[in-house]
């Protein structure tokens, strides 16, 4: 990693506004999480300006992934060691878009399967040309064939002949510039707000769900968990049972959250 | 396999994917024509890969998207747990390719190599034979050399023993920080007893407005630290809670003499062990033990 180059405060956040918020993001704060990626979704799409290959990979799909980088990277920052947030997470950014452009981009011997789906996406580009007269969308090439925007751009990737993002552009004045930025970004605010409405979040333990109704209003009235803490008596009253039997449903219910926790979590995701 | 159990960890350092495909396949192969589970965890752009090379044979195996898992140490521990778990009730024995998920820092690189001298003991009394991969690209030497250390053996030519393998205890205890002192926790005498311990934490949680879900998750691992407390340290001497870099810290200090073993609460659970610093370390973003001058020192950080 190019720690040392600069990369900018990445957000107009202060540092302490910002390891607040990327730790209540690790603590699975919904709200919280939005705000960090609204507060970064301007350096993620000039991240993700770099690697648009104007292709294989749309500009919705690299700042998706710029911010599953983002996530990634906020789910294990470490703010003790006092790097700056932008310059951990721009890292973890990065990777995640290089990573989704070499996979579209990758030479691959093609299976059955794809070579069906090439097929595919070839006869409803046929069709549309034919019944439109202009080349489809990949909305509606997505329609027409039933891939998902993702798949669609796996499959159609193998046909791209590769462009460096890099490469060199000589203008008439001498001046230079890279293909990758000078690659037109007209709907950056659309791809903004359509990241922020799908952000997927992290999966957190919610250990709660292994109770039931009584055991969380024991808990909660107990520990004074979003109400004034009561007493045993006061909450056994409200339950209609003795104090000794709150005790004994508190204890259940912790001993019920013991034994989650100490369960293996169900948020790898296995794909058979 | 490993001199404590049934667990082989293993390396490979490979140069090409191709390579990295190539083998690891050819590894998981021969253990599903013994009859063996067979597991790939990567990110979601590996397992694209390796689903496409393994062709038929693909749906004998158990694809895992691990690019979300390697947070904290523990936390990908528990989640490997479960997967070997889940393959070990229909399997006598598993084998798995795991490529690592490494950071980008120094620390990144320090807390992954724990991770690593960690698994050796973590699982130890599993039938799972992991193979954990590199890519040689750009692997900084400081990673590299942990490879060794915390691996027994590797794959090169065929399968060697590392020279370079290290008590795993050794590695963890030196590549652990020191923790950071916090002189601006709130320090709290409590009775002898979990409950009022629990009431003390719960009422400092709620007044530093932690969320209900993580207050929960800090009264568990809080439980379990004073439990432990109480029947081996001699007794709560004080607790001391606040805020401290932005999180919710928990210090509880024991009347005993404490104890010297940097993988408390690493050991996946099982039968005849306690699994109370398990808990704890699941719940917590991080757990430290350590001496102080107040006394032996537990400290929770939500």
């Amino acid at each position: 990693m190019d720690l040392d180059a600069d990369p900018g405060p990445g957000s107009w956040l202060l540092p302490e506004q910002e390891r607040d918020l990327v730790i209540a993001t690790e603590a699975g704060d919904e709200a919280a999480c939005r705000q960090l990626v609204d507060a970064f979704l301007p350096a993620i799409g000039a991240i993700a300006r770099r690697y648009d290959t104007g292709g294989g990979v749309e500009r919705g799909e690299l700042i998706d992934e710029g911010v599953v980088g983002l996530l990634r990277a906020a789910s294990r920052y470490e703010p003790r060691l006092n790097t700056p947030f932008w310059a951990y997470a721009s890292w973890w950014v990065r990777q995640a878009m290089q990573k989704l452009v070499a996979e579209v981009s990758r030479p691959v011997a093609l299976s059955d399967r794809a070579l069906r789906g090439l097929a595919r996406i070839a006869a409803a580009r046929r069709d549309h040309i034919r019944d439109h007269g202009s080349d489809p969308t990949t909305g509606e090439l997505a329609a027409a064939t039933g891939f998902t925007a993702a798949q669609l751009g796996s499959l159609l990737a193998i046909e791209l002949t590769p462009r460096g993002i890099d490469e060199g552009l000589y203008a008439d004045d001498g001046s230079t510039a890279t293909f990758g930025e000078t690659v037109a970004d007209p709907h950056a605010d659309e791809d903004y707000e359509r990241v922020l409405d799908g952000i997927q979040m992290q999966e957190v333990r919610y250990l709660t769900a292994a109770l039931d109704d009584r055991e969380r209003t024991v808990l909660s009235g107990h520990y004074g968990l979003g109400q004034p803490p009561q007493t045993l008596r006061e909450i056994g009253e409200g339950l209609g049972v003795t104090p000794e039997r709150v005790r004994q449903i508190e204890g259940v219910a912790l001993q019920k959250l013991r034994d989650a926790a100490a369960q293996p979590p169900g948020a790898v995701t296995t794909l058979t | 396999m490993s001199a404590e159990g049934a667990l082989r960890h293993d390396a490979f350092v490979y140069e090409t994917r191709d390579e990295y495909v190539d083998r690891t396949i050819a590894f998981l192969m021969e253990g599903l024509d013994a009859g063996e589970a067979a597991i790939v965890g990567d990110s979601r752009e590996g397992l694209a890969e390796m689903r496409e090379a393994f062709g038929d044979d693909a749906e004998q195996v158990v694809f895992c998207d691990l690019g979300s898992t390697y947070t904290r140490p523990a936390r990908t521990l528990a989640a490997y747990y479960g997967l070997f778990l889940g393959q070990l009730r229909k399997a006598p024995s598993v084998r798995a390719v795991a490529e690592m998920q490494l950071g980008p820092t120094p620390a990144d690189w320090d807390e992954w190599t724990r991770y690593e001298a960690i698994t050796n003991v973590s699982y130890s009394h599993l039938p799972v034979w992991i193979v954990c991969t590199y890519n040689a690209t750009g692997l900084p030497d400081p990673v590299r050399e942990g490879v060794w250390q915390t691996h027994a053996g590797k794959l090169a030519d065929g399968w060697q023993e590392s020279r370079e393998f290290e008590d795993p205890r050794e590695v963890v205890r030196n590549l652990t920080p020191a923790p950071n002192s916090f002189p601006e926790l709130r320090a709290f005498s409590v009775e002898n007893d979990v409950e009022s311990f629990r009431e003390l934490l719960a009422r400092e949680l709620v007044a530093e407005k932690v969320p209900d879900a993580k207050v929960l998750d800090m009264l568990v691992a809080g439980t379990e630290i004073a439990t432990n407390a109480l029947r081996h340290g001699g007794g709560i001497a004080q607790v001391r809670v606040g805020r401290a870099e932005g999180r919710f810290v928990c210090e509880v200090v024991d009347r005993g003499s404490g104890f010297d073993d940097p993988l408390a609460g690493y050991l996946a659970p099982r039968a005849g062990t306690a699994s109370g610093l398990w808990v704890a370390r699941q719940l917590a973003w991080r757990v430290e033990f350590f001496g102080a001058p107040e006394g032996f020192t537990a400290r929770i950080t939500l």
